[in-house]
């Protein structure tokens, strides 16, 4: 910049001093230098502030997205509200859409009422005539209504909603009773009934008085078998009955058939579960359990959550207990456990359902309502009712509730509750996943059928992160600072001006080609020679160890032949042919130490099935040690050129005073140059790990991207056949024969398939916070502890 | 890493107990890349005596004296001819182990060079890297070294603080110290009080006297009255050329040269 110098002093400012003597012109500064200077300082600091505001603004983006996370539902009441004459015990019905409820007394007729302001309207029930109906069940998932009558008869009846679309005018949903079955079934009245359609085979089973036990104990059932043909249904055949009420051997509660139609759950007076299953096309018992601790309790309420794999039970003491169905050792027949308890209802739960399109389910004692996620155990929301509640039915969503109260009114909730698989729980808590033998870790955010739960926990991607990158430092780390050490201190000084810049084009590698190596060429090169590739990781090592002690053993004047450093130079060809050696001999290894019998009594040496049989842990191709060796790669240089700066900055008089003082190469390095360099090495290390933590191509490359093709499904989903039942082991995940998916590769490889706004996208929303968190922490931790060694070893 | 030379190699005259050793320099010429520094230097040191080194800045006195235990090795593309001889045998021997050589012949530096480590651990170094060192050792090597370069004292109660809480002076008298430490066969000080007191500096002069009747002291100093207080013989540098090389008072009193004459009475140009 040019200085321009003014030719009257007065100009350039104050140019006198306090006794007001004339200061020479030549000890002012220019007006130029002294703006160009104002100027400069504050283009910093708005640059400055411009890029802290930019880092908050990004913090408080991700924060935004992944606030809604962690709320709660939202339950209001409607203004709508429907004044009707229902006595107690009236079923409400409400359909997908929550627009036409229904509400019916005795199950003769049922009342509609549209909530678009059309008039209240009936429609006569197609029961069989002079028939007294006994026992009424709205089954809202499948639109039916099951009826039981005084005469022994049961069935059911289908309750079709449409959504009509007709010009001019909105769509209008509106509904048609029909498609009624009525069966034999008992002698007596029929107390309870439930059916299930199970596609080519379908269940009606009946409680009636005619049993062994008394009142309530007989089970009748009926199966019935549909042909499948190529144009649908075929023909519909009944079974014989069968009577069951000597297997449940009491009096009869309640009962559930599931979906599938091929068990029933049986609840007894005495707070029992009996699960009766068809084994070999006779029913059986296959569990019976007791549902609550306490004796006193009784039975209030009994429901499937979506899915019918989970039973929910409310207790006369107010308990809500979640049981599910899965098998308690891998392979073995699924019975029912308790998996889940909600913190009770102050007084007995006595409504309950279930919502179509998620795990949540709403239970309801007189004047509360629950309403619970049942896959991660939490509340939802809770809230009292007045004056106190009949019914309770749920549109398809379960955004809208419509309930009876006390007073004879019908009245509407709008619930809104946008991500209930989330929340502190799901994310780091194990989950008791349905049909999983206990609580896991597991992330799976998609999958195929409508039932699917997502699993978001971000537990093992956190952890996956880590052991990528614990495996990629433990590989990179001495392999860097060893060879900055050598290049730095051991080497002449002319070879460290090839090696710098080689070291530098290393680091801008794109690590897509990394990733592409090492799942391409690297995975299949090495899933078959890890015996070979151990022995060159202790054969390389002892050999040099080896040379290096028989090299000073040696004569001082041979050895002061060569120049200093050169000799580990030499020892490169000894490396390579001991590598080669090692490679070759590692089958001839795996041959004497992995040898596995196979189930047919072959004895085969593959270490790829010695290491899951002895460890119980996958193997697999594509797995962290081959991330570790490549993430390594990507680290290894930027590790290099740091270090090697930090360690040729340590002064040479320092240098000149240890060895004046007879130290040896070694002991100049480590008492000297490694203890001033100490604070650039960390830095260096620091960087590589966050160079590693936020690492991503590779990852999503040598793990395969795809999630449920994904080697590592076992640890990582938790598969019910891979690591046994039970507590999930944390420490396998630390298998180096097994894949990992970290928190950075998720989210490449997810977010662009996750809607906007899901909980599936704020979820990876949620990794890249923890992601951003823990490099924060970690860098502070680091700052804080290379200040301190800085301080140790400073310089002035 | 695994080629640290063993330290414990003997060398052919490795003198026992306190022997004094005996340098010779013959026809010795030295070469930074192609700037000569040194042009063949021939000269003795006698045993048990001081020998100072004078001349202008610039003439090669550091030079010379960083040869003698070979820390000129380790510079980029130098070139020597001639020989020095320790004890008969020459320094350039293939047989001569560094590192016991300089462990036989200590420095100080013209700049001090002190450890960013304590006081303590400082002058416990050359124990140290010999691998020797019972804390009863180190504790009476450390007041031993302390009190010789006359820095006791005033860090007695802070051995365990960091050697850069000191002054420049108390650092080079700890440089000192360390040099000491290990009690070598030869001193070699490069301007050693240059950064000294009087007061310190008459201390780092008597401990010389001391120090002389059991080692070879080889120090370089601009201060004419140093060498003519307390060194035995001097030898007067110029344009990397021995110039004259005398008994101390001989030199100082009557110098067979016209430069040397020029130079010690100040009216050099
Ligand atoms: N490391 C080096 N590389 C190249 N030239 C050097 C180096 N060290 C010294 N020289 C040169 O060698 C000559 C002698 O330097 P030397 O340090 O021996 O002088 P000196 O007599 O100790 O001077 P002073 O009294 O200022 O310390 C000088 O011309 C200097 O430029
Ligand atoms: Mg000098």
């Amino acid at each position: 910049m040019k200085q321009r110098r003014s030719d009257n002093p007065k100009s350039t400012g104050a140019t006198r001093s306090g006794k007001g003597n004339v200061v020479p012109e030549r000890f002012l500064v220019s007006k130029g230098t002294l703006r160009f200077d104002r100027f400069m300082t504050q283009a910093i600091q708005v640059g400055g502030l411009v890029v802290v505001l930019a880092v908050f603004g990004i913090f408080a983006f991700i924060l935004s997205v992944i606030w809604p996370l962690f709320g709660g539902a939202e339950a209001a009441e409607g203004d709508t509200m429907f004044e009707l004459e229902a006595s107690e015990g009236a079923i409400l019905g409400l359909d997908d859409w929550g627009e036409l409820p229904f509400v019916t007394d005795g199950g003769r007729e049922l009342v509609f009422h549209p909530v678009d302001g059309r008039e209240p309207f009936l429609r006569e029930a197609p029961l069989p005539d002079g028939a007294e109906v006994s026992s009424l069940r709205h089954d809202p998932g499948a639109q039916r209504i099951v009826a039981g009558f005084e005469d022994g008869r049961a069935g059911f009846f289908e309750v079709r909603y449409t959504m009509e679309f007709e010009e001019g005018r909105d769509r209008r949903v509106e509904v048609e009773l029909g498609g009624e079955e009525w069966f034999e079934v008992a002698g007596g009245p029929v107390h309870a009934a439930a059916y299930a359609d199970g596609g080519s085979n379908k269940l009606l089973a009946a409680v009636h008085d005619g049993g062994e036990s008394g009142a309530r104990s007989g089970l009748a059932v009926v199966g019935f078998h549909q042909q499948r043909g190529l144009l649908g249904g075929g023909r519909i055949e009944a079974m014989p009955k069968e009577e069951l009420g000597h297997l449940v051997g009491g009096p009869i509660a309640e009962i559930l058939i599931p979906a599938t139609a091929d068990m029933i759950f049986v609840a007894t007076d005495q707070c029992e579960l009996v699960f009766l299953a068809q084994d070999r096309g006779e029913w059986t018992v296959r569990q019976r359990m007791r549902m609550f601790d306490n004796p006193e309790t009784r039975l209030k309420t009994l429901g499937f959550a979506l899915g019918d794999n989970s039973i929910v039970a409310g207790g006369s003491g107010g308990e809500v207990r979640v049981f599910s169905l899965f098998p308690p050792e891998p392979g073995e027949p699924r019975t029912l456990g308790l998996t889940k308890e909600f913190p009770g209802l102050s007084d007995a739960p006595v409504l309950f359902a279930a919502s179509r399109r998620n795990k949540t389910v709403f239970i309801a004692s007189e004047n509360e309502l629950l309403i619970g996620y049942t896959t991660t155990e939490t509340v939802r929301w809770r809230g009292s009712v007045e004056p106190g509640l009949a019914a309770l039915a749920l549109n398809g969503r379960g955004s809208s509730a419509a309930f009876l109260d006390t007073a004879g009114r019908m009245r509407f909730f709008e619930i809104n509750d946008p991500h209930p698989e989330a929340g502190m729980r799901a994310f780091f808590s194990p989950i008791w996943y349905e049909g999983f033998s206990g609580p896991r870790f597991s992330w799976q955010s998609g999958g195929a059928t409508d039932d699917f739960e997502s699993k978001l926990s971000i537990t093992p991607l956190i952890v996956g992160s880590l052991k990528g990158t614990a495996y990629a430092m433990l590989f990179a780390m001495p392999i860097a600072i060893l060879a900055a050490i050598f290049t730095a201190h051991v080497l002449h000084p002319s070879w460290k001006r090839v090696i710098k810049p080689t070291m530098e084009i290393m680091a801008s590698l794109p690590s897509v080609v990394l990733g592409f190596l090492a799942a391409i060429w690297l995975a299949p090169l090495v899933e078959y020679r890890m015996p070979g590739v151990f022995l060159m990781m202790v054969g390389i090592p002892i050999v040099v160890v080896v040379i290096g002690y028989a090299w000073s053993w040696l004569p001082v004047h041979l050895r002061s032949r060569l120049p200093t450093g050169l000799e580990l130079v030499l020892l490169l060809p000894v490396v390579l042919g001991v590598g080669w050696l090692c490679w070759r001999l590692g089958p001839v290894v795996e041959q004497w130490l992995f040898v596995v019998e196979m189930p047919d009594g072959e004895k085969v040496a593959d270490f790829t099935v010695w290491w899951p049989q002895w460890t119980g842990l996958p193997f697999s191709q594509r797995n962290s040690f081959v991330v570790g060796f490549m993430m390594g790669f990507a680290v290894i240089p930027i590790i290099f050129t740091i270090t090697e700066d930090a360690l040729s900055n340590v002064p040479p008089s320092l240098l000149a005073a240890s060895r004046a003082l007879g130290a040896t190469r070694w002991q100049v390095i480590s008492t000297v140059v490694l203890p001033v360099a100490s604070a650039g090495v960390f830095s260096a290390v620091m960087i590589g790990l966050g160079r590693a933590v936020g690492e991503t191509m590779i990852v999503v490359m040598a793990t395969g991207n795809t999630a449920i093709m994904d080697p590592s499904n076992n640890l990582i989903f938790g598969s019910p056949f891979g690591l046994g039942s039970g507590e999930f082991p944390l420490a396998a995940q630390w298998n180096p024969f097994d894949g990992m998916r970290t928190l950075a590769a998720n989210i490449a490889v997810e977010l662009p398939e996750a809607a906007q706004g899901s909980t599936h996208y704020r979820t990876l929303f949620l990794g890249a916070f923890v992601l951003f968190v823990m490099t924060f922490a970690l860098n502070t931790v680091a700052e804080v502890l290379r200040q301190r060694l800085r301080e140790k070893f400073k310089l002035v | 890493m695994t080629t640290s030379q063993p330290e414990a190699t003997p060398t052919p005259n490795s003198a026992v107990g306190h022997d004094p050793a005996f340098i010779e320099v013959e026809r010795f010429s030295f070469w930074y890349g192609a700037a000569q520094a040194l042009f063949d230097i021939s000269l003795e040191f006698p045993e048990r005596r001081i020998t100072a080194f004078i001349g202008p800045s610039g003439c090669g006195k550091s030079t010379l004296l960083r040869n003698l235990n070979r820390m000129n090795d380790l510079i980029d593309g130098v070139r020597h001819e001639g020989d020095i001889r320790l004890d008969g045998t020459s320094l350039y021997d293939p047989a001569v182990e560094v590192i016991s050589l300089r462990k036989r012949v200590g420095m100080v530096f013209q700049k001090y060079n002190p450890f960013p480590k304590s006081i303590y651990e400082n002058i416990v170094f050359p124990l140290r890297v010999a691998g020797r060192g019972s804390r009863s050792e180190l504790d009476e090597t450390v007041e031993r070294s302390l009190r010789g370069a006359a820095l006791w004292d005033e860090v007695k109660d802070k051995l365990h603080e960091s050697a850069y809480s000191l002054s420049g002076g108390q650092q080079q008298r700890l440089c000192i110290a360390r040099a000491i430490a290990n009690r070598p066969q030869i001193l070699l000080m490069d301007e050693p009080c240059a950064a000294l007191d009087p007061v310190a500096t008459l201390k780092i002069e008597e401990l010389m006297m001391e120090l002389r009747k059991e080692y070879t002291i080889v120090i370089v100093t601009h201060n004419m009255q140093q060498a003519g207080r307390c060194s035995d013989h001097t030898a007067f540098f110029y344009l990397g050329r021995l110039i004259e090389y005398a008994p101390t008072l001989q030199l100082f009193e009557s110098p067979a040269k016209e430069q040397t004459e020029a130079y010690i009475s100040g009216r050099f140009s």
